[in-house]
């Protein structure tokens, strides 16, 4: 990657689950908090459209997605609009390292929820690390 | 390979083995000689939706029915799953541990959940259901879910 370029953050766009919830706030952690020098989101639904901005974004640069059940509709879109998923996180893969978070709510989270939104983004942002450094550039399908 | 009966309501298409018996609630059984294999239908999978963990009673673990035989969490529920059969616990299928997932992705064949000895088999499967009344029950209930939507 060059310099002041971003990791493309791809999260569900589901509604009525705990669980696209979840990987939405992971999201916002990570480009918020964690790495907003180092991450931009690209929303999903922006993909769908074909949205020629969102499609260049992912086009130029390495994108991680974060889906909220198996369908992983926010991996096959990046993939579908010509991006490079350089990792794809599920939810679900994630509450299982860490049972004793739960999550629950849909609207707004529970502590489970958030705290295993922050795990995640933490684990994102190991990621987004890895392609930014130096040599860092490549993923799974690339 | 079993057959199956066929149902697509809506968008989802779900099925239901002729080769073994049903529970209302929406477990299997299958008798193996004097053992039976149980497991999850592919609808109360697919409306309960991704299996995070799957908790099956141990080994030497002694059933009446109606017991607890296992717990299931899914991405929307949790479910506890009464025994259909009175007897033992033989076999756990160590796939629980690992990977549940493999109760969505092969509900009828690699996705079981326990083995266990009967202990009055004859007399449990007068209470359970033949394929064909499990798979009218199972329709009537997806087309109410379907209507709700």
């Amino acid at each position: 990657m060059t310099d002041g370029q971003k990791v493309v953050i791809v999260p569900c766009s589901g509604i009525g689950k705990s669980y696209g919830t979840v990987s939405r706030e992971a999201a916002y952690d990570l480009v918020d908090e964690l790495r907003p020098e180092s991450a931009q989101l690209v929303a999903l639904s922006l993909l769908v459209l074909g949205d020629e901005a969102a499609r260049a974004a992912v086009a130029a640069s390495p994108a991680v997605t974060i889906d909220g059940c198996k369908l992983a509709c926010a991996t096959k879109m990046v993939r579908e609009s010509g991006g490079t998923v350089a990792q794809d996180f599920a939810v679900l893969d994630v509450y299982r390292r860490h049972r004793d978070l739960k999550p629950q709510g849909i609207a707004e989270l529970n502590e489970g929820g958030q705290k295993l939104a922050r795990a995640l983004a933490e684990e994102v942002a190991d990621v987004v690390d890895g392609l930014t450094m130096p040599d860092g550039e490549g993923g799974e399908d690339a | 390979m079993p057959e199956y009966l066929e149902a697509t309501v809506d968008k989802f298409t779900f099925r239901v083995a002729t080769d073994r018996y049903y529970t209302g609630e929406g477990l299997w059984v299958k008798a193996e000689g004097s053992r039976v294999r149980i497991g999850l239908t592919d609808y109360l999978q697919q409306s309960s939706g991704d299996v995070a963990f799957a908790e099956v009673r141990p080994e030497g673990t002694a059933l009446a029915v109606g017991d607890e035989v296992a717990v299931v969490e899914t991405i929307k529920v949790d479910i506890g799953l009464a025994s259909p059969v009175s007897g033992t616990v033989t076999e756990v299928n160590p796939a629980m541990e690992m990977g549940p997932e493999v109760v969505n992705s092969d509900p009828y064949g690699e996705g079981w959940l326990a083995v266990i000895e009967a202990g009055n088999w004859e007399a449990d499967r007068a209470n359970l259901l033949e394929p064909a009344k499990y798979f009218e029950i199972m329709k009537r209930s997806a087309e109410e879910e379907a209507g709700k939507q």
